[in-house]
């Protein structure tokens, strides 16, 4: 933001006049950054502007930079409009899976950030397989699938499709191949990859440049992989980026009305119990946090609300 | 087979692929079908891991000591130029049923066929070239045998592979600290590009190094995360497949002790695929723990002078020879 709004503010300096270098340097001798005009007292500003040669100049300039910030901002709404933006908006995305959707009171909500968390092989990849696959067919939407571990496995895909479609051979080739094509994989493998492609995801979706179908659904298997190698340690750039990566994402759902799905492994915590990996900062960031377990080497995985915006906790058993 | 020649190449097809390596599923499900899987030479092990270990994935294989890690360690290193083949076709009957052989006889100039070559890393100092060699010269034997199985229409052509050739298709590393497992992987990269003829990875064992001296375990994590990840990474660009051998250790839970494969909570994830080998009373059994694809299975296998083997060990030839005729 700062250097689109360092272009904004040298158009501004050339359209007011100001391109004498004097009050140029004036300028920039007064606020060297975005942040230190914005900290410095409004009052103080005009003051110490008054005392320039060409004063005029610079309140103007002044005013003009200011109302380019107020631009950028969002505009405030109220209870109703949020409401209205949540009815026509915020659809539920059903899961594929009955028992889950039956958990969710309708699936996944657009505009929400969910977490699968679970110990190894409880099933959240699955899930995720289970869940791009049902919005692929039954939404005809895009889903977007951040792969860390190269769990992607279309033949999983495949199968899972055969299971929810009831057409004649001929036909399900074609159909099939449609609903695939909407699924994109991109392995990432660092964090800074991630960041990356979710900010050209969200450049694309604002300009409406992006083709095809709309992207309904965002899955990142897993966003702890990618976060763990950085977190700790002497440096707190671990924890920005991956507060940073919390917040993209749920300005992504928000914004674009799109679901946006996380899996999270877990760690050992006191009494030796598990608890979920990434820490106390991580914990609020999802919407959403589904727990998932397993049974030891048994094929039914149980599943439970950790934290929900309105429902109370519950669980439900599942066969995967 | 370009597909592996050619690593993450730019999808123009696919609109969405702003970012390079991104491909739809479509297009991942094709491909799938021509690339290799690397056998076990075990039937039965073969059959739950859908062929074999398969490219572009991690797999993790775990047990207790003795159980038989390195000896699949050998078999995969000297097993890592396979293709799919003909056996396929010959096999049509019987859908359950894929093996994929190291049988190179297409044309005597490509001798070598692929050519795929392996990396062994070794941690514990456990690989003994005697060993390796047995398994060689059991292998080119079988090959031999499968080759003359095959074309005894036409006129029999000469394998001229030699043991000594296919042992010289193993890299070796001897790794003596975690310093140099890091800095070791971190070469890896390096190593496989210049090398594109690798087809497997086999680090033995991916644990050892990590499991005593390490005071800060906040380090450990990262460290090991990070591993994982360019392992991960290393994977996916070059087509290979990574096995990553792990030792066992106890755990107590819910009031008893069991085994669980060491480093951790949070090493478990650095796998695509996990096998979990065990005793089962006289048996040596795998056991798939974790996969993105294949279902929860067990089957037994034997160690033998030629190295892994089902555990009726003509079942295989039986198998070949009745579908020959």
């Amino acid at each position: 933001m700062l250097a689109h709004f360092y272009q904004g503010q040298q158009a501004l300096l050339l359209k007011t006049g100001c391109s004498n270098p004097t009050s140029n340097e004036l300028l920039f001798f007064f606020f060297g950054s975005v942040e230190d005009l914005l900290i410095h007292d409004l009052y103080v500003l005009v003051a110490l502007a008054e005392q320039q040669s060409n004063s005029e100049r610079l309140k103007q300039g002044i005013t003009q930079v200011l109302s380019i910030i107020d631009g950028q901002h969002q505009p405030w709404l109220n209870g109703m409009d949020l409401l209205e933006d949540a009815q026509q908006n915020k659809h539920l995305l059903s899961t594929g899976c009955e028992r889950i959707d039956f958990l969710l009171q309708g699936g996944l909500r657009e505009g929400h950030l969910t977490e699968l968390v679970g110990p190894s092989s409880s099933g959240k990849t699955q899930v995720c397989l289970q869940v791009a696959s049902n919005v692929a067919k039954e939404y005809s939407g895009s889903v977007v699938f951040f792969d860390t571990g190269n769990s992607f496995s279309p033949k999983r895909i495949e199968q899972i499709l055969g299971q929810l479609s009831d057409h004649s051979d001929i036909e399900s080739n074609k159909i099939l191949e449609q609903v695939m094509s909407n699924i994109v994989c991109h392995p990432v493998f660092d964090i800074f990859t991630l960041l990356d492609v979710l900010h050209q995801l969200e450049s694309k979706l604002r300009s409406q440049v992006y083709g095809g179908s709309k992207v309904r659904l965002l899955i990142v298997d897993s966003i702890s992989s990618l976060i763990t190698p950085i977190l700790g340690g002497s440096s707190a750039q671990g924890h920005a980026l991956m507060i940073a990566a919390g917040f993209l994402l749920k300005e992504l759902a928000h914004r674009h009305n799109l679901s946006a799905v996380v899996t999270n492994h877990m760690v050992g915590g006191e009494g030796g119990t598990l608890k979920p990996a990434l820490g106390e900062s991580w914990r609020s960031m999802p919407h959403v946090r589904l727990h998932l377990f397993r049974d030891s080497k048994s094929s039914i995985c149980n599943m439970s609300i950790l934290r929900h915006p309105y429902i109370v906790s519950a669980f439900a058993h599942m066969i995967l | 087979m370009t597909v592996l020649d050619t690593p993450l190449k730019p999808n123009i097809n696919c609109q969405n692929s702003f970012h390079v390596g991104a491909q739809t599923a479509w297009e991942m499900l094709r491909e799938e079908d021509m690339l290799t899987r690397i056998t076990t030479s075990c039937a039965d092990l073969d059959n739950i891991l859908g062929g074999g270990i398969s490219c572009k994935e991690v797999t993790e294989i775990g047990g207790v000591p003795g159980i038989g890690k390195t000896q699949l360690g050998y078999v995969f290193a000297i097993l890592g130029f396979c293709i799919n083949l003909e056996l396929l076709l010959l096999l049509r009957g019987n859908k359950n049923y894929r093996i994929q052989l190291a049988v190179n006889v297409q044309i005597p100039a490509h001798y070598g066929g692929l050519g795929g070559k392996a990396i062994y890393i070794d941690t514990e100092g456990s690989f003994m070239v005697e060993r390796a060699m047995q398994i060689a010269e059991a292998c080119v034997k079988d090959m031999l045998e499968y080759d003359g199985l095959l074309r005894k229409d036409s006129q029999a052509r000469q394998l001229k592979m030699q043991p000594k050739e296919l042992l010289g298709n193993i890299f070796y590393f001897r790794i003596c600290s975690y310093t140099e497992q890091i800095a070791m992987i971190n070469f890896l990269e390096k190593f496989v590009s210049e090398h594109k003829d690798v087809k497997v990875v086999i680090i033995d064992s991916i644990t050892l190094h990590f499991r005593q001296d390490f005071d800060d375990m906040a380090l450990r994590t990262r460290v090991l995360s990070g591993m994982a990840l360019k392992l991960m990474k290393l994977a996916k660009t070059f087509s290979l497949a990574v096995v990553l051998l792990n030792q066992v250790t106890t755990k107590y839970s819910e009031g008893s002790f069991h085994l669980s494969l060491a480093l951790g909570d949070s090493w478990s994830h650095a796998c695509t695929n996990r096998v979990i080998l065990y005793w089962n009373g006289n048996e040596r059994c795998a056991y798939i723990d974790k996969s993105p694809s294949l279902p929860s299975a067990s089957a037994p296998y034997s160690v033998t002078a030629k190295g892994i083997r089902s555990l009726a060990s003509n079942s295989k030839r039986l198998k070949m020879m009745q579908a020959l005729d």
